[in-house]
């Protein structure tokens, strides 16, 4: 059996790449973390670091803070909305490319594309989709409502500006859970299928008992990734409505955005990271433990 | 497992750990140390900069007589004073020849500053100038104030909003070019001097120089000519509205003009509705423009100038919300949703009769390959509001003159001088036209554009000749940003609020109440006492029609 190295060997082996991490990654988080404690924004002419200490007033204003409050509850809506619709979504086209038919490839080929897309890329194209006289309007519902169609504004109304965000997130994160739990469902050994079909299960049983929690734990990986990754939606927001109108569609993204870009309010912004990352972290710590290790 | 390797272990082990630990530690404390003098640098920096501070207030309470200038074929005085004072540099060594000045800039100005580079490299080959290149406006901004955190020195010249300028003085970037302004003379006063007030408003804060102006980008009222002056719509106008259909006064007015053709459902060349009237609304950034435009006419004051409380939720702020949500009917919905951008191409396209935007949208509208009011465009003074003054109906006129491009040079660049001598070469009469004629994105700002024979021929053949005339007067009752620090904040509170009232979300009286509230907050976090005293240096320097209202009114004395 060979010798294992020495401790030091791998310290000495793996400090570039910590020192590497740290710089990058924990130091700027601890500066983030000291911020938020602090009153400071770059237009007081001042260092961070010579900034007045006021302990936890940053969190306090946030609490108090009815633009705060409502662009996180909005986008917690838009999390329990669009992850569960992609979930549905996906596991349906999953489920139907199951089967075998001439040019499958071709097709799960093209339905995972939309992934590989800049989303800015996407909320420009839908964007310009949801205009008046867009394509959405002016041909799918134009159908169905006639001229009226046209003189829908969908970026006027705060719901149907939410729901055009919805759409253009949808769209685009459906194939990831469709790419996850394609190939959950493609492991699925056929044998037990084969088994259950001979014993004359229909295939909803078939599905219900044996694919869906045969797949189980993949799902609850696809969505606790696409929820974290939901709660961070900005490009569509930035591009489609800017937040608007008013503030009615402002994510918590683009609310931390402006705080630290736009108003340069450094110190409040940081506080507000700091909250949402507690409540992203306390909530993924309850799913995993509900969904993950107490089963 | 065999006992040999285990005996080696033991030998050798703890000379190695010994060694590995020295040379960890070493690394370790390497970077410590390195943290620490990285961290204490920065404190070195401050204290010069101070020095300097000193040095300038003690330069400028001298009077300073402008250095005189020789001159060189083919250049005016401002540029020659510009190339002379460069090459003198050089020559004393205090730049090196063959030293690059590095402007960070947006994409939008780079067919100008390309050109202004042109011009430099002709007579000043011994200073290279090279373009730092930024995609959109808040890419500029980011960056600007990341420079000013890090002071790295990146970046010698920037050009920025003039909202910006209060932000960028606070956080120590923009240096205080009094001394260059003063020594080498850039003609801020005299016939070719940009025209005032904006020559003052765009470069001042808090009474000391930290710009020059690169542009102007005033507002006009773009209409169409076809459409007011014709003989059966004037017929009509004055059935219904008894009076005669024309270029409008007053807000009122712009009212009945856009009610009166977005009734007549009117079509453009390419099928679009013509409404009657588009003013920003929109709620990226701005939808503050048109609500502080009627707000100012009506006299309204955005802050006290003794308590710096706001004053927008009052009668003023009340009315301009009354025009706008008289006018929203006659507007495109898209006014209040769509991109700013959105206003030029339904206008340049025909579908709206009344508008107001930057410059470029005339230079659009004549020039566009697609524009379809290439010989009906027209362009007029913004519309007022008549107040009664000393019992005298007087009507009060002002342009919102939003943004407007200004060069500051970097408090951490390594040529200052030479980079204050670079902006006023590109900003002088010759060759600041040459720079301006090259693109869209500056615009005119000097008087002798407009007046001198041979520059206004230049002038006419980029804007028109209507355009011209009507700019000059607009220019001079122009106004300026936000130029207080905290300037993007407080634009962008009142945005987001003016476009919630026009979408229907929030009224004006709950809007006017959380604009006063969040403002109120931006002057606290900065403290009164900083934000009053470029409060009161910023009002000053409006036009004299708003201070004849505001001293009506008893706002200021």
């Amino acid at each position: 059996m060979p010798e294992r190295p020495p401790r030091s060997i791998k310290i000495l082996a793996t400090l570039p790449l910590n020192i590497l991490l740290n710089g990058v990654l924990i130091v700027p988080f601890a500066i983030m973390i000291y911020l938020a404690f602090v009153k400071w924004s770059p237009l007081m002419g001042i260092n961070w670091w010579e900034a007045p200490f006021i302990a936890i007033s940053n969190f306090q204003r946030a609490l108090s803070d009815s633009r705060f409050i409502s662009a996180l509850s909005r986008t917690a809506l838009f999390v329990s909305v669009v992850v569960p619709l992609e979930f549905i979504l996906g596991l349906v086209v999953a489920y139907i490319l199951q089967s075998e038919f001439i040019g499958k490839k071709y097709l799960v080929a093209l339905l995972i594309y939309p992934l590989m897309l800049p989303p800015v890329v996407v909320a420009t194209v839908f964007y310009l989709f949801f205009q008046p006289y867009g394509p959405v309007n002016n041909i799918f519902l134009y159908y169905i409502m006639g001229k009226r169609a046209l003189d829908i504004y969908w970026f006027l109304d705060p719901t149907l500006a939410l729901v055009t965000i919805i759409i253009a997130d949808v769209w685009q994160w459906t194939p990831f859970m469709f790419l996850i739990l394609y190939s959950g469902l493609s492991a699925v050994p056929k044998r037990l299928v084969e088994a259950a079909e001979v014993l004359g299960a229909s295939k909803w049983r078939i599905f219900w008992t044996i694919r869906l929690p045969l797949i189980k734990p993949l799902i609850l990986i696809a969505l606790v990734l696409r929820s974290l990754e939901a709660l961070k939606v900005f490009d569509y927001v930035y591009v489609m409505t800017g937040g608007g109108p008013g503030t009615a569609t402002e994510s918590i993204s683009l609310y931390i955005y402006r705080l630290a870009i736009l108003y340069q309010d450094i110190s409040y912004a940081a506080a507000v990271s700091i909250i949402v990352l507690l409540i992203i972290m306390i909530i993924s710590r309850v799913a995993i433990y509900f969904f993950i290790e107490k089963r | 497992m065999s006992p040999e390797p285990e005996k080696k272990k033991e030998t050798f082990d703890p000379e190695r750990r010994k060694f590995l630990v020295t040379i960890g530690s070493t690394v370790i404390a390497l970077g410590i140390g390195y943290a620490l003098g990285y961290l204490t640098k920065p404190a070195e920096v401050i204290e010069k900069y101070t020095t300097v501070t000193e040095t300038v207030t003690k330069t400028v309470t001298a009077p300073i007589t402008p250095t005189p200038t020789p001159t060189i074929p083919g250049l005016s005085n401002v540029a020659a004073r510009a190339v002379l004072g460069a090459k003198e540099l050089v020559e004393k060594g205090i730049v090196p020849k063959g030293a690059t000045l590095r402007i960070l800039h947006v994409a939008g100005s780079k067919a100008q500053l390309e050109k202004a580079i042109e011009l430099w490299n002709k007579y000043v080959p011994e200073i290279k100038v090279e373009l730092v290149t930024m995609g959109t406006e808040p890419d500029v901004y980011t960056k600007a104030m990341s420079e000013a955190v890090t002071k790295t020195g990146a970046y010698d010249i920037i050009t920025i909003f003039s909202t910006w300028l209060g932000d960028l003085v606070e956080a120590g970037l923009a240096k205080d070019i009094t001394e260059y302004f003063t020594k080498y003379d850039p003609e801020y006063v005299g016939p070719c001097a940009p025209i005032e007030p904006l020559g003052s408003y765009t470069t001042l804060y808090k009474g000391r120089r930290y710009a020059l102006t690169l542009d102007s980008d005033v507002f006009t009222l773009t209409y169409r000519k076809d459409l007011l002056n014709d003989p059966r719509y004037k017929e009509e106008f004055r059935a219904s509205y008894g009076y005669e259909l024309k270029v409008p006064d007053t807000w009122e007015q712009v009212i009945d003009i856009a009610e009166f053709f977005t009734e007549k459902r009117l079509t453009s060349p390419r099928g679009g509705r013509v409404w009657g009237a588009y003013f920003y609304a929109e709620p990226a950034f701005a939808a503050y423009i048109s609500w502080t435009n009627i707000f100012l006419e009506a006299g309204g004051i955005l802050f006290d100038l003794n308590t710096m409380d706001p004053k927008v939720d009052s009668p003023e702020g009340r009315y301009a919300f009354d025009i706008l949500l008289k006018l929203k009917p006659y507007m495109p919905p898209e006014a209040i949703s769509a991109a700013w951008a959105d206003l030029y191409d339904k206008y340049i396209h025909g579908e709206s009769v009344l508008t107001a935007a930057w410059p470029s949208l005339t230079k659009m509208a004549i020039s566009s390959p697609d524009s379809v009011v290439k010989e009906v465009t027209g362009t007029a003074l913004m519309p007022g509001v008549e107040l009664e003054i000393g019992g005298v109906k007087t009507l009060i006129r002002a342009s919102p003159n939003p943004v407007n491009w200004v060069g500051i040079v970097s408090n951490y660049g390594k040529y200052p001088e030479a980079s204050y001598l670079f902006l006023q070469f590109m900003t002088a009469p010759d060759t600041g036209l040459e720079v301006i004629l090259a693109g869209v994105i500056l615009d005119l700002f000097r008087e002798c554009w407009f007046t001198d024979p041979e520059y206004k021929a230049k002038s006419i053949e980029g804007y028109g000749r209507e355009f011209v005339e009507a700019y000059l007067e607009s220019i001079k009752i122009s106004y300026p940003d936000f130029i207080i620090r905290g300037g993007p904040e407080y634009a962008s509170k009142l945005t987001t609020a003016v476009n919630a009232v026009l979408a229907g979300t929030l009224d004006p009286e709950t809007a006017l109440s959380n604009v006063a509230s969040d403002w109120d907050s931006i002057t606290k976090k900065y403290g009164v006492d900083a934000q009053l005293e470029a409060w009161r240096a910023l009002a000053q320097l409006f036009p004299e029609d708003i201070k004849k209202a505001w001293r009506a009114k008893g706002y200021m004395r």
